[in-house]
C-alpha cells in the first residue's frame, strides 16, 4: 500500500516537472516562463520529498524532508521575485499580447527608483 | 513494479533536464537563462531524492539540502548582477 | 507563536515519555498537547488566542494546497494545448497587510499560487505589482488575491 502511494507521488512529481520544463520551453516571455517553472518546480520537489519520507519512515529523515520542503517554499518565491524584478527593470520585453502593464505606469511616474537601486548596491 | 516506476520517473526527469538545457542554450536574455538554471536545480534536487529512494541511502538527502541552498543563493546573486548591469545583448 | 512552541514542547515530552520515536506518535503527542493547551488557555495570557489560531492555520494550509494544485492544473492545461488561452498582464493590488513580515508572507503565497507572480512592491509599501497569467476577468483575479490575503492575515493577527 505504501509502495503504491510512493509510486503515485513520484509519477505525479515527474509529470509536473516535465510540464514545467515544456512550459519553460514553449512560453513566450520571462514572467510567464517563471509562472511555469517556480511553482511547478516547488510542487514537484514537495511530492518527491514526501515520497522519500514515506519510503524511509524514520523520524530524522522526516525532519530533514520537512526542512527541505519549508526551505523551498520560502526561497522559491523570493528567488522568482528577485529575478522577475531584475529582469523587468533591465528591460526584458513582455509578450506582444500582454494586455496590461501597471508597473510601467508606476515607473514612468517614479523615475528616480532606478537610480536609488543602483546607488544602494 | 516499483523498479519500473523508478525507471520511468528517471526518464521523465531526464527529459525535463534536457528541455531545461535547451532553454539554457537558447536564452535569449540572461534572466531567461537564470530561470532555466533554477529549474535545472530543482530537477536535480528531485533526482537526488529519487536516487535516495532507489539506493536506500538516506545520506543523499543532505546533498538535496545543500543543492537547494546553493541554487537559491545563485539566483539571488544573478538577480543582483542583472539589476546592476542593466540590459545588454547576451 | 509561543503557543505553537509550547505545543511542540509538549509533543516532544510525550514522545520522550512514551519512548517510541515515530511520526504517528509525535502527531498524537501534538494533539494531546493541543488539548492540554485548550484546557488551560484562559489561565495563561500568552496562550489566549492559540486554540482558535491553530484550526485557522490548518484551514489555511488546506485552502492553499487546494489552490496550488487547482491552478497548477490550469497552467499545465494551457501549456500542453498549442494555442495560447492565456492573457498575461501586470495589475496593481492594494495591500491590507502593513508590517514587513505580513507583506513578505502575503507576496510569497501569491507568488506560490500559479497564475500570479509578484514582480514588485511600491516604495510606500501599499501596492503589490502582480503579474497574472489569466487576466480574462480582472475583478475575479483581484477577488482571489484578496481572499488569499485575508485568510493569511486572519492567521497572523
Amino acid at each position: 500500500m505504501t509502495e503504491f502511494f510512493i509510486s503515485l507521488l513520484l509519477l505525479l512529481a515527474a509529470v509536473v516537472m516535465l510540464l514545467a520544463a515544456i512550459g519553460m520551453l514553449r512560453l513566450p516571455d520571462l514572467p510567464t516562463r517563471m509562472h511555469a517553472t517556480t511553482k511547478s518546480g516547488v510542487l514537484a520537489v514537495i511530492f518527491i520529498m514526501l515520497a522519500v519520507a514515506l519510503y524511509f519512515e524514520r523520524m530524522d529523515i522526516t525532519a530533514r524532508v520537512l526542512a527541505i520542503i519549508v526551505f523551498t517554499l520560502i526561497t522559491a518565491p523570493i528567488a522568482a521575485h528577485a529575478i522577475g524584478r531584475a529582469g523587468y527593470l533591465s528591460g526584458v520585453e513582455l509578450w506582444s499580447q500582454t494586455v496590461r502593464d501597471d508597473l510601467k505606469d508606476y515607473y514612468h511616474n517614479h523615475d528616480k527608483v532606478h537610480e536609488d537601486d543602483s546607488a544602494s548596491t | 513494479m516499483f523498479e519500473w516506476v523508478i525507471t520511468i520517473v528517471y526518464l521523465l526527469l531526464s527529459i525535463s533536464l534536457l528541455l531545461g538545457f535547451l532553454r539554457l542554450a537558447k536564452g535569449p536574455s540572461l534572466p531567461d537563462r537564470v530561470v532555466a538554471l533554477e529549474l535545472i536545480a530543482s530537477i536535480v534536487t528531485g533526482m537526488v531524492g529519487v536516487h535516495a529512494i532507489d539506493t536506500g541511502v538516506s545520506a543523499y538527502l543532505d546533498i538535496a539540502i545543500v543543492l537547494a541552498i546553493t541554487a537559491f543563493l545563485a539566483a539571488i546573486g544573478f538577480a543582483r548582477f542583472i539589476q546592476v548591469r542593466g540590459m545588454q545583448d547576451d | 507563536m509561543t503557543g505553537l512552541f509550547w505545543n511542540l514542547l509538549l509533543a516532544t515530552c510525550w514522545v520522550f515519555l512514551t519512548g517510541s520515536f515515530e511520526v504517528l506518535n509525535y502527531l498524537f503527542g501534538f494533539v494531546i498537547g493541543y488539548l492540554v493547551i485548550a484546557l488551560v488557555h484562559n489561565l495563561v495570557p500568552a496562550l489566549q488566542d492559540y486554540p482558535q489560531r491553530l484550526p485557522r492555520f490548518i484551514a489555511f494550509l488546506v485552502y492553499f494546497f487546494r489552490q496550488l494544485v487547482l491552478s497548477n492544473i490550469k497552467v499545465a492545461s494551457d501549456i500542453v494545448t498549442p494555442p495560447w488561452h492565456m492573457k498575461p498582464g501586470v495589475v496593481s493590488f492594494k495591500l491590507l497587510a502593513e508590517t514587513d513580515l505580513e507583506i513578505t508572507l502575503v507576496s510569497n503565497f501569491i507568488s506560490l499560487t500559479p497564475g500570479t507572480l509578484v514582480l514588485d512592491v511600491s516604495e510606500d509599501k501599499t501596492t503589490l505589482f502582480v503579474h497574472a497569467m489569466f487576466l480574462h476577468d480582472e475583478d475575479q483575479v483581484q477577488a482571489d488575491l484578496r481572499q488569499l490575503e485575508q485568510r493569511l492575515l486572519q492567521v497572523m493577527r
